[in-house]
């Protein structure tokens, strides 16, 4: 059953259309993360559920209430915790006044306030500090004063605006975690903003990779690194090879097309689920570095199978990066650091079939 | 884009219209009246583009302005380098007295440096009594004593705009040229320098057209062919003779029309010229250096010796606010609070008519002020951009031109000027840029999802706005009301064209008591009275600004 329910949303700002009528069903409990480059509406989607922007077309379900179509619910009234990217912790207020500030509101008894604080001051680790200002936070307890606040009132939906994205890389890192458990732990219904793929991949549920106002693909992290939905999706998340071609002919069953490319006249290819493909179609071949194989000698019995030399070789620690040059092409490769090879060696690339994708 | 927004924004534009577009419109209209005829032409404007004296007035201003900017340029450069860069000890106290002419009226000067560089004041008695000199010498009576008292008033605005250049700009531009081999004057003359001009331009504009605005210290320095003196003399001495208060408008339009020109010329350019760099996170500090033992003490000296000529103002004012009949002596000899029972028992109208007028003023300024910086920074109205523009004009408008047009404007038609309530309305008018600016900047700094974290908190726009918006706006406000009202509190070129016996304020009764009859003591008394004031609202608001709500936003933050 979908907690939060977003129709044939549309939202523009005079000419530029950010949010292009996208649908989208949050599951109750769920984590899903809107993930995407800047400007491709993933913040304005955030936002339009948040009621801090006004779309104009489309509604928004949240808990089987209308937020748009019955009037226009105003954002103090839609029951949601909102953390943003730079804080917006109140610089005015103590950490308390900061948390408490919504249920004083709500006009709770001092007694439940005081209790309702406490508890949240344990769960985001801010016991003790209560009584400092936020300038005299670091960052990353600000952060955590930021969720603090949004998560005191038992919010229905909790909204996460690229929360983690003005810290430094390791204590990102550290937070990703820490807040995927404690929003599971308390069950809130979440959707999370980011551009980071890594931090999309580790936090969520279910990722909706957005491009320029449109969901391109919905899905879990896994599937969508496995199966991509098109060469922007496959080339956001993760690394990949693309080699444009034409599709010549079936093979193999229908599940496996052959494609010309620039350096070979037969690449045999996997079509993604429910694809039809016709010859003649441009393509791309595409298969993620960590997928080709790579050989000193030719072995006659493969497909798939091609020549090329080692222009670049770059060491990353657990493994190495070869940047192998095909005729025109360049592959990039992964493979464990211990291999031998050296650059400008010849060696054979084998792009396994059931790998290789087809990508429009 | 609610109806709310809009019925906010077309009560605005209605209310600068009644109080700035009709009037400056009447003033124009009324420029093009024949005196001889009674009918409608440029004949004025012909007359006033050949006749030799107008040109020559019109010259003379022109050639101010330039002494003037070129005087508190020289000065003003090192002095806000010294300020922005060496590490000295007493920056804040050197900063707050380089500052304080902002804060001193314009015409506080003129009498103190009268009573110590006139003919026969202080320094010429010295003199003469050490037998360096047998005649007394002109210091100050003349064209180099009015660019000497002008550029002292006008020089914060240079030193102002310049040091915040030089403390803003990003360090790694000059540490690129050091690399790059430049050192020294160099670097300064090749990359510190034009990377001011943005900033320095700003203040410089203001300088420029001060002497389009001040007519008062040409009127006491006895030198009255400049723009400003003739308007005030043609309309106010010879408005029975329609001829000559014809062409004092023209003269007005023309100063306003200089004014306006050049102050978008310049506004244009800076904008144009805006110089941004790419990198983030530098210092808040800018580059502070560490200058040697010699540049060090030279540093010290110059800054010394501005300071002393800024302090001079209110010691001499207050030596002779408690002396009378200070002239021919060296110091005043004979101590009296005579000045000061005087003002109290004969004229205490004054002092109470400057706080009221100044301060309806400001609540008008606060009640217009807060809505319009609002409308600007956070909505889209159409027309808001129009609205500040009109607004920020009056930054450079003429002090005169509001008061004669207003005199014109609300005499007959609409006989507002009849009634005490025009005075404040007037300060309102023209001083409210400068309230505008620090609100419009207020709410800038002022990030929205500070704004937005409340509303999704479950607080209305009402509660909000107090409970949020407007104590992190306080800062920056507050700074605006205290400038806005000493500002208005300071205010003459308007006022002079309005007041009625019995609205006289403290600069007024200053100017009254000079021109009537040379009771100097009693005007000096009022200025250091004014002094006194201004420097009370300042403590005042230092305490506020520094104490509690220094708490709130902690070290860290500027």
């Amino acid at each position: 059953m979908a907690y939060i329910e977003i129709q044939n949303l549309f939202k523009r700002f005079k000419k530029v259309v950010a949010v292009n009528r996208i649908q989208l069903k949050v599951n109750k409990g769920e984590m899903l993360t809107l993930l995407g480059p800047s400007g491709c509406g993933k913040t304005t989607t955030l936002r339009c559920i948040a009621g801090l922007e006004k779309p104009e077309e489309g509604d928004i379900i949240i808990d089987g209430k209308p937020m748009l179509s019955k009037g226009f619910v105003q954002p103090s009234k839609r029951g949601i915790g909102m953390v943003f990217q730079n804080y917006a912790v109140w610089p005015h207020m103590k950490v308390i006044n900061n948390i408490v500030y919504g249920l004083k509101i709500q006009k709770l008894s001092k007694q439940k306030i005081q209790e309702k604080a406490q508890q949240v001051l344990v769960l985001v680790g801010l016991d003790g500090l209560e009584d400092r200002y936020p300038s005299q936070l670091s960052g990353g307890q600000q952060q955590r004063v930021a969720l603090a606040r949004a998560l005191v009132g038992n919010p229905k939906v909790l909204l996460l605006d690229e929360p983690l994205s003005n810290l430094d890389a390791k204590l990102r890192e550290e937070l990703r975690f820490e807040i995927k458990s404690l929003v599971r732990r308390m069950g809130i219904t979440s959707v999370y903003v980011t551009h980071d793929q890594a931090e999309a991949m580790v936090i969520s549920d279910r990722i909706a990779v957005m491009e320029a106002g449109n969901v391109v693909q919905l899905g879990t992290a896994q599937e969508i690194y496995k199966k991509p939905a098109n060469r922007f999706v496959a080339d956001f998340i993760g690394t990949m090879n693309f080699v444009a071609g034409e599709v010549v002919r079936a093979a193999q069953g229908k599940d496996m097309v052959y494609v010309r490319t620039e350096f070979s006249e037969k690449i045999l290819c996997r079509l993604s689920d429910n694809t039809e493909i016709l010859p003649g179609a441009k393509v791309y071949a595409s298969i993620r570095p960590e997928d080709v194989g790579i050989f000193s000698e030719p072995s006659p019995d493969k497909e798939n199978l091609f020549k090329g030399t080692i222009v670049h070789k770059a060491y990353l620690g657990n493994f190495l990066n070869f940047f192998i040059r095909v005729d025109n092409t360049m592959v990039r490769v992964q493979v464990p650091h211990h291999l031998p090879h050296e650059e400008g060696q010849e060696l054979y690339l084998f792009l396994n079939p059931q790998k290789c994708m087809l990508l429009l | 884009m609610s109806r709310g927004n809009i019925s906010l924004a077309a009560f605005l534009w209605l209310v600068i219209a009644f109080l700035v577009l009709y009037p400056l419109s009447i003033l124009v209209v009324e420029s093009f009246k024949i005196a001889e005829t009674g009918g409608w032409g440029i004949g004025n404007y012909l007359e006033f583009f050949q006749d030799a004296y107008y040109l020559k007035t019109f010259g003379n201003t022109l050639l101010l302005s330039a002494m003037v900017l070129l005087t508190t340029t020289v000065f003003g450069v090192p002095l806000a380098y010294i300020l922005a860069r060496y590490r000295h000890w007493g920056k804040t106290v050197f900063t707050a007295l380089i500052l304080l002419p902002i804060v001193l009226p314009a015409f506080a000067g003129v009498f103190a440096f009268i009573i110590f560089f006139g003919k026969y004041g202080t320094v010429n008695l010295l003199l003469m009594e050490i037998g360096l000199i047998e005649k007394p010498v002109n210091f100050i009576y003349g064209l180099h004593g009015l660019v000497f008292i002008q550029s002292l008033h006008m020089l914060p605005f240079i030193v102002l705009g310049l040091s915040a250049g030089f403390t803003n700009i990003d360090p790694s531009f000059e540490e690129a040229a050091e690399v790059e081999g430049a050192s020294g004057f160099r670097r300064f003359f090749t990359i510190t320098l034009p990377l001011c001009t943005p900033s320095y331009l700003a203040g410089a504009v203001l300088v420029f057209l001060w002497p389009f605005t001040d007519w008062l210290t040409p009127l006491i320095l006895g030198q009255v062919d400049l723009l400003p003196s003739v308007s005030y003399i043609n309309i106010s001495y010879h408005f029975t003779d329609m001829h000559r208060k014809y062409m004092g408008i023209v003269a007005v339009v023309v100063s306003s029309v200089v004014c306006i020109s050049l102050f978008l010329l310049a506004r244009w350019w800076v904008e144009k010229k805006k110089y941004t760099g790419l990198s983030k996170g530098t210092t808040s500090e800018g580059r502070v250096i560490e200058p040697s033992m010699w540049v060090k003490s030279g540093a010290y000296v110059y800054m010394v010796l501005i300071a002393i000529l800024v302090l001079l103002i209110p010691i001499v004012l207050g030596l002779s606010a408690f002396s009378r009949r200070w002239t021919f002596e060296v110091f005043p000899t004979y101590w009296t609070l005579e000045n000061f029972r005087l003002i109290l028992l004969e004229s205490p109208g004054l002092i109470k008519n400057s706080f009221l007028f100044s301060g309806i003023a400001l609540i008008f300024g606060i009640a217009f002020g807060l809505p319009v910086a609002y409308l600007i920074v956070r909505t889209r109205v159409p027309g808001k951009d129009a609205l500040d523009f009109v607004i920020t004009l009056m930054l450079a408008f003429p002090g005169i031109a509001i008061g004669v047009s207003y005199i014109l404007a609300f005499w007959k038609g609409i006989p507002l000027a009849h009634y005490w309530i025009i005075m404040p309305l007037a300060l309102f008018a023209r001083r409210l840029p400068y309230f505008l600016r620090m609100a419009h900047s207020s709410y800038l700094q002022l990030d929205p999802s500070l704004e937005e974290a409340s509303e999704v908190s479950g607080a209305g726009k009402i509660r909000t706005f107090f409970y949020i918006s407007l104590p992190l706006l306080l800062k920056g406000v507050l700074v605006g009301v205290v400038m806005f009202f000493i500002m208005a509190f300071q205010e003459i070129s308007t006022a002079v064209f309005l007041y009625k016996g019995g609205w006289e304020t403290l600069p007024i009764g200053i100017y009254l008591n000079w021109h009537r009859g040379m009771e100097f003591g009693i005007a000096a008394a009022m200025a250091f009275l004014m002094i006194v004031i201004t420097f009370i609202l300042l403590l005042i608001v230092s305490r506020i600004g520094g104490g509690v709500l220094k708490a709130a936003w902690g070290a860290g933050e500027n």
